[in-house]
């Protein structure tokens, strides 16, 4: 009798879960799937095909899947190779405090592709996936201009601070300050367009909104002077950088995917404005699905006329973490870190790093969100590529949240040392 | 003052239209954009970045475009680069008879965010219509015997080359390939088998006496010449095609696309004889980042492991062959397949065939100007289905074969008189 078990079956999405099955007949092929709904009614599935062992038993921290959505010993596989049924849809948990997602595994006892409604599983269990650990308060910010929430770790405090920026799909995206908060640090995600008041789209970038908001964080009583960190990706690791040049507050930058530079709108901070390096319209192509490729749609950066839109990465105090996805369709990240770092190292500069991740797209998150190639971009109906390679994504996702979880705890506590 | 024209304003959708854009300012950059809507209300659009000559036009039977959706000197290039907003669906005319697409045309300046185009108006358009029937063609429903299908008729008096049009085992009836034959002087039946009025929605074989009555029902027809009959034939269609030129000596003119050279998923049968089939292989279809699987590999463990007898016998057939192979087919190992049934007619002396094989083209090779359908979603699957092709190859495939398809049958079909001198 076949007998599936996942353990934990509670646990933080960021955390793994070791599946086994026991009382196969030895060297039996199986059919594994997963499958969840996300908090729109839309299915995300995934399979593999495995053999059991001499004794009739799976364990997948060490059997290879042989064939269905990834190849190979990938104890997690499942869960990071989980496809949507609506074309192109991102799995993105919007209440990450009071539902996980439920995801059912199951096994049958053959291969096959197609699992329709009338195929019995021999064996099912059901695990959940939590956004936030227990204890995680997530409180909704509504001060003065600043829209977003967050999230504290439970106990007295005081914590690290840190502000969590997402990119060009606007709104606020909290899954990854939450499961931050869940790892003892205070995060506040902040949203600045397509959210409550702010403007709808986005546009020119005002850095004093994202300094009132660091204010606002440091001021909090629960969150550690004299400092904060920021994590940021895409567009919001350009207006990441973009602060941590300019703003006192910020003594730590982890920058996933961003640019050295300032594209598309100008960034104002008081009296000074940098202009954008322009895109050319005519440089911009779309495949066979009609996706866009906006790597090479954007002007360079090295460019003798852009270079009054590079950022003065120099100005910033404290550490800058860049991660890089070298597959990366949306922009070219590695040159524009590599640029960062010719940079500082010319003014004498050491305060530079970077974590380059080989078929590694542009959408690094948390371990063992499903790898998202493409998907379409709020008002342009049309797709973006994002890029990456399944199975080289997912090991970059899993290292890279380790490296950024040490990264600020090195550098958001050294700096109460330093007092 | 800028003017937009496109001509011809309404014909065959397999004509070329020349479109050209004038009064521009000299150099400037424009947008040029179609959009389509299906019978369904899915819509569907194109764009293209085009740089105005010093005389202020855009003639697209000569400016390349600089980017969007195609590159290049493309002067149907908006056509065949449509795409769906609601990702993954395929343009399917339906009404084949009543009523054409409507394509519109438009113009704007490259100034405006892509993102607002949806909403904008633009500084120029033009509306044209792309009929899947010439005018005079007629349209007669099929019910004789378990026959099920569609015929259409040219215009006209006289007798007209027969053909079968035999699409894939998603079923149903698809009309507006034979339509289009039907236009160039043809009298084709397109034959369902599955999925349509009374037939069964997944046969569990299927059965060449089937298409045999097709067949005999065409040529006993008072409007089509005999005494042979053509089929134009794609993926499992094609399967059935290659068997029905094996066993009934009256096809003549067989032209296979993206087909397999052996039975796969049921069997077939003929007058007692069974053709077994080879099965997939689960582990051998490859999901892609995107999540699109790829099925060309899947009957690799199934055929490296097979005799001889699993493959048609394609020596027996007396009519003559044309394989269309699209070489980016993700869904089928085409080419593989036409190769290792050209190779065997020519094991047995035969020179009775002709390969096209397009580089760059993939599984859904339809007749010119329609737009690549790279990937999409078979009810049966859960996964999205990858039948590949790149953009710009495609279109010149299907321009190309379409041709090559009409001067086949023609030639094959059409007994040429001969002098009696």
């Amino acid at each position: 009798m076949f007998q599936l078990t996942a353990t934990p079956a509670s646990a933080l999405a960021d955390e793994p879960v070791h599946i086994r099955v026991t009382g196969l007949t030895p060297l039996q092929i199986v059919t594994l799937t997963a499958s969840l709904k996300d908090e729109k009614g839309y299915v995300f599935q995934s399979q593999a095909f495995y053999r059991a062992n001499e004794v009739g038993e799976l364990d997948l921290t060490q059997a290879s899947s042989f064939g269905g959505d990834y190849v190979g010993v990938h104890p997690m596989g499942l869960f990071w190779s989980l496809k949507p049924r609506k074309a192109f849809r991102r799995l993105l948990k919007q209440d990450v405090m009071n539902s996980p997602f439920w995801v059912t595994l199951n096994v049958y006892d053959s291969v096959f592709l197609q699992v329709s409604t009338t195929d019995q599983p021999k064996a099912s269990q059901m695990v959940q996936r939590w956004f936030s650990g227990p204890g995680v308060q997530r409180v909704q910010i509504r001060e003065g201009r600043v829209r977003g929430a967050l999230f504290l770790p439970p106990g007295e405090g005081p914590f690290p601070g840190i502000m969590d920026l997402f990119g060009g799909r606007g709104g606020l995206v909290e899954f990854r300050a939450s499961l931050l908060a869940s790892h003892g640090f205070a995060v506040l995600a902040l949203a600045y367009f397509g959210y409550e008041d702010l403007p709808a789209e986005l546009g020119e970038i005002d850095l004093e909104y994202f300094e009132e908001a660091a204010n606002l964080l440091l001021a909090h009583p629960k969150i550690q002077p004299p400092g904060i960190g920021l994590f940021s990706v895409s567009k919001g690791a350009e207006i990441a950088l973009a602060m941590a040049c300019f703003l006192k507050q910020v003594v730590a930058t982890v920058c996933i995917n961003g640019t050295n530079a300032i594209y598309e709108f100008p960034l104002r901070y008081k009296d000074l404005v940098i202009t954008p390096i322009p895109t050319f319209l005519e440089r911009l192509q779309f495949d066979a699905l009609g996706a866009g490729r906006l790597r090479h749609y954007r002007g360079n950066a090295r460019d003798e006329l852009n270079q009054k839109s590079v950022l003065p990465i120099e100005k910033a105090q404290g550490p800058i973490l860049f991660i890089v996805g070298e597959s990366d369709e949306c922009l070219n990240s590695k040159d524009c870190a590599e640029q960062a770092l010719e940079q500082l190292r010319s003014h004498g500069k050491n305060n530079g790093r970077m974590l380059v991740y080989p078929g590694a797209g542009h959408l690094i998150e948390p371990p063992y969100t499903p790898l998202c190639y493409a998907s379409p971009q709020s008002n342009f109906s049309r797709l973006l590529l994002w890029g990456g390679e399944p199975v080289a994504h997912a090991a970059a996702q899993e290292h890279s949240w380790g490296e950024i979880q040490k990264f600020f705890r090195e550098h958001l506590t050294e700096t109460r040392r330093k007092l | 003052m800028i003017q937009l024209t496109a001509t011809p304003a309404s014909t065959l959708v397999d004509d070329p239209v020349h479109i050209r854009a004038t009064g521009l300012p000299p150099f400037q950059i424009v947008i040029l954009q179609a959009t389509l809507e299906d019978e369904k209300g899915n819509l569907f659009h194109s764009q293209a970045y085009y740089k105005a000559s010093e005389a202020g036009e855009v003639d697209l039977e000569c400016a390349p475009s600089l980017g969007g959706d195609y590159v290049g000197v493309h002067p149907m290039g908006l056509f065949w680069s449509l795409k769906a907003e609601k990702f993954l669906t395929k343009l399917v005319k339906r009404d084949v008879m009543n009523s054409p697409f409507l394509v519109q045309i438009k113009l704007y300046d490259s100034n405006l965010p892509l993102a607002q185009i949806a909403t904008t108006a633009p500084k120029v358009s033009v509306t044209l219509e792309r009929w899947y029937t010439a005018p005079g063609v007629t349209r007669i429903q099929v019910h004789e015997g378990h026959l099920r299908g569609v015929l259409f008729l040219p215009p006209g008096e006289g007798r007209f080359p027969g053909v079968i049009d035999l699409f894939g085992d998603i079923g149903g009836l698809i009309e507006y390939r034979a339509s289009l034959l039907a236009s160039h002087g043809f009298a084709a039946l397109a034959l369902a088998y599955c999925n349509y009025e009374d037939l069964p929605l997944r046969p569990e074989k299927i059965d060449l006496e089937y298409f045999k009555e097709a067949v005999n029902f065409l040529l006993r027809h008072p409007k089509v010449l005999g005494p042979g009959v053509g089929i134009v034939s794609i993926s499992k269609g094609a399967e059935i095609g290659l068997s029905m030129a094996i066993h009934l000596k009256q096809v003549t003119a067989t032209v296979l696309i993206n087909g397999p050279n052996f039975v796969f998923s049921v069997p077939q049968v003929y007058h007692g004889q069974i053709s077994h089939p080879l099965y997939f292989s689960p582990q051998l279809v490859s999901i892609d980042s995107l999540g699109l699987a790829q099925f060309q590999y899947c009957f690799e463990e199934a055929r490296s492991k097979a005799s001889e007898t699993f493959f048609l016998p394609i020596e027996k057939a007396q009519g003559h062959f044309l394989f269309i192979v699209g070489e980016d087919d993700k869904s089928i190992n085409s080419k593989a397949y036409a190769e290792q049934a050209t190779e065997r007619l020519r094991r047995n002396g035969k020179n009775n065939w002709t390969l096209l094989s397009y580089p760059g083209a993939g599984h859904m090779l339809e007749p010119p100007y329609s737009p690549l359908c790279y990937a999409s979603k078979l009810s049966k699957f859960h996964l999205f289905m990858c039948w590949g092709g790149e953009v710009t190859p495609h279109a010149a495939a299907q321009e190309h074969s379409w041709k090559e398809i009409q001067k086949f049958l023609r030639k094959h079909l059409v007994p040429v008189v001969t002098s009696q001198l």
